[in-house]
């Protein structure tokens, strides 16, 4: 048993010896870049560095407000630096909204969102915008949805 | 002198019970005879589509809730000769001040003549008649025809039998949801989906003689107007090469025109185009949403909402574009307009604090009165007749059905459809 027990004292002893030694470093590998390929990777990286995928108007309202700006500022940033992405913007009015009024106003608002990415310098290629009208029911609302 | 709202909403439900209490007109509808009774297709026999037609007739008029029909009966048959020379004592005995007689008739061609004639009881005098060659399995049409005689002869307005519906069928909810646009006969009769599960589509809007629909469309991911031949199946967009959004199409009366809303740099205006194609030409430039347009039954002008005031409201313009002034000048807001087919009074949706319910106005914004309690009832289309709505309600858990309610008071009513329904469009008499 002692000699055992000697055995394995030796043998890390010697471990740590060389680990230690000079020059035989073993260099860690160097960890990957993160390529985020799948969507949902990439609408997580969205969400994490912007906050919000979505920005929220008032009653009737197609006014984009400092909130709604700033977190359209970030989601610019993001675009910017990942120009291969395709975004769809979706604007949703509420149910007290009437059907077709409500496509209209719909439609300002991801509009509004749309001119402002533009604005902030993302390419309007990236960049399509449409109207749900009042079908998704929830708040009067704008979102951005990465779908490439 | 002003009222607060909260007043002026009770004196207008009062006044419209008040209208229901004028009496009914009552119509005999004995069946329908035949000089001879002989196979017509599908082993039933003249005498057999007669009684299914006189039913079928009873049923059209009771439905409208602006007449009582006596049912026909075994017992109250009569002859062939009889058709044109009815025995009045004995229905005025009954309290009938209408009663339709007719008759169904094998042809040697394998087709069947329906005929049908309504005449005035009290005066022992006929009002009018119609016949028709049809098909053995197409009787309904003829009968609802009949239907359509006799409710005018009565009530002086035309009659919503022989006319179809289109609608927005939907099944499951929020990304889930499949929306498909149906169409059917006012009976619920010939029910058959236009659109295949698939892109989402709204707003069917009938031509007036029911034999073409337009609606919106998100195929190919923008939502725009499509327009497709119900009898041949041709379907095309209504703006070919066109990118713009566009939405809420209706047609003109002579069905020859397409007026409806397209969205160009954040503005929304009302356009007009023919219904076969073409360049569409502008109407309306106004900053903010113009939309809903619908055309005066002469075709001479148009209704239409608009929020440049700040609030939604309901103007009319001339077809060409020029004229446009506001109509809609009450506590609310107005939207949804639609010109009624006798030309006398606007249906709208009102937005209140309340919600959204169906009211009618005069042309010139005058006498109005709310219809329905809501709080999510919204797009009204005109019967035929002008005397009757047919609308969308939502429920609180976010169903929605389609439902009609007559002018002269009473709730709103049901209208059966195989899955939940939205958006309804009434189509005035078919050919």
């Amino acid at each position: 048993m002692r000699q055992v027990a000697a055995f394995f004292v030796t043998v890390a002893l010697a471990a740590s010896a060389s680990a230690q030694l000079p020059g035989l470093r073993r260099r860690a590998p160097v960890p990957p870049a993160p390529v985020l390929v799948g969507i949902d990777a990439l609408r997580a990286d969205f969400l994490a560095h912007t906050g919000a995928d979505t920005i929220f108007f008032g009653s009737d309202g197609v006014v984009l407000g400092p909130p709604a700006k700033a977190t359209l500022t970030a989601q610019a940033q993001w675009l910017l630096q990942h120009p291969e992405v395709a975004v769809r913007i979706e604007g949703h009015a509420d149910s007290n909204d009437t059907r077709d009024h409500a496509l209209a106003v719909g439609a300002r608002r991801a509009e509004e969102v749309r001119q402002f990415l533009v604005l902030m310098g993302v390419p309007a290629a990236q960049l399509s915008a449409v109207s749900m009208g009042k079908e998704r029911p929830g708040l009067p609302r704008a979102q951005t949805i990465l779908v490439r | 002198m002003k009222f607060a709202v909260p007043f002026l909403v009770p004196a207008l439900l009062f006044a419209s019970a008040a209208a229901a209490q004028a009496p009914m007109p009552v119509i005999a509808v004995p069946p329908l005879t035949t000089p001879n009774d002989k196979p017509a297709g599908n082993g039933a026999t003249t005498l057999a589509i007669a009684w299914q037609a006189s039913q079928l007739i009873a049923q059209d008029l009771r439905s409208t809730g602006d007449m009582m029909a006596v049912a026909p009966q075994q017992k109250d048959y009569y002859s062939y000769p009889e058709v044109t020379a009815p025995t009045f004592s004995r229905w005025r005995s009954k309290g009938a001040k209408g009663l339709l007689t007719g008759f169904v008739q094998a042809r040697s061609d394998g087709r069947l003549t329906v005929g049908c004639y309504v005449y005035d009881v009290d005066k022992g005098r006929e009002l009018g008649r119609i016949g028709f060659a049809v098909d053995a399995d197409d009787w309904r049409r003829a009968a609802h025809k009949c239907s359509g005689l006799a409710y005018e002869k009565l009530t002086g307005s035309p009659g919503t039998f022989d006319t179809r519906i289109a609608y927005v069928a939907q099944t499951g909810f929020g990304d889930a949801q499949v929306k498909r646009i149906a169409v059917m006969d006012s009976d619920g009769e010939n029910h058959d989906y236009v659109t295949e599960a698939g892109p989402m589509v709204l707003t069917p809007r009938l031509s007036p003689r029911g034999n073409r629909v337009a609606y919106v469309s998100y195929l190919g991911g923008t939502p725009h107007v499509r327009v497709k031949d119900l009898d041949s199946g041709n379907e095309r967009p209504l703006l070919p090469n066109s990118l713009a959004m566009s939405f809420a199409p209706r047609f003109s009366p002579d069905g020859s025109r397409v007026v409806f809303s397209m969205m160009n740099a954040g503005n929304v205006d009302i356009y007009v185009v023919n219904a076969d194609g073409g360049l569409p030409h502008r109407l309306t430039s106004a900053p903010g949403v113009d939309t809903e347009a619908s055309f005066s039954p002469d075709g001479s002008k148009i209704l239409f909402e608009s929020d440049r005031s700040g609030s939604q409201q309901l103007y009319v313009m001339d077809a060409s574009g020029a004229n446009q002034r506001r109509v809609s000048f009450g506590g609310g807001w107005y939207a949804a307009p639609d010109w009624s087919p006798d030309g006398e009074k606007i249906a709208f949706t009102r937005r209140g604090a309340d919600g959204l319910r169906i009211g009618v106005m005069n042309i010139d914004g005058s006498g109005q009165n709310v219809l329905t309690t809501g709080p999510r009832d919204e797009g009204p289309s005109w019967a035929a007749s002008s005397r009757e709505l047919i609308f969308t309600r939502t429920d609180p858990t976010g169903r929605s059905g389609i439902y009609r309610v007559a002018l002269n008071g009473g709730a709103a009513r049901k209208v059966t459809v195989p899955q939940d329904g939205s958006d309804p469009d009434w189509s005035g008499t078919r050919d």
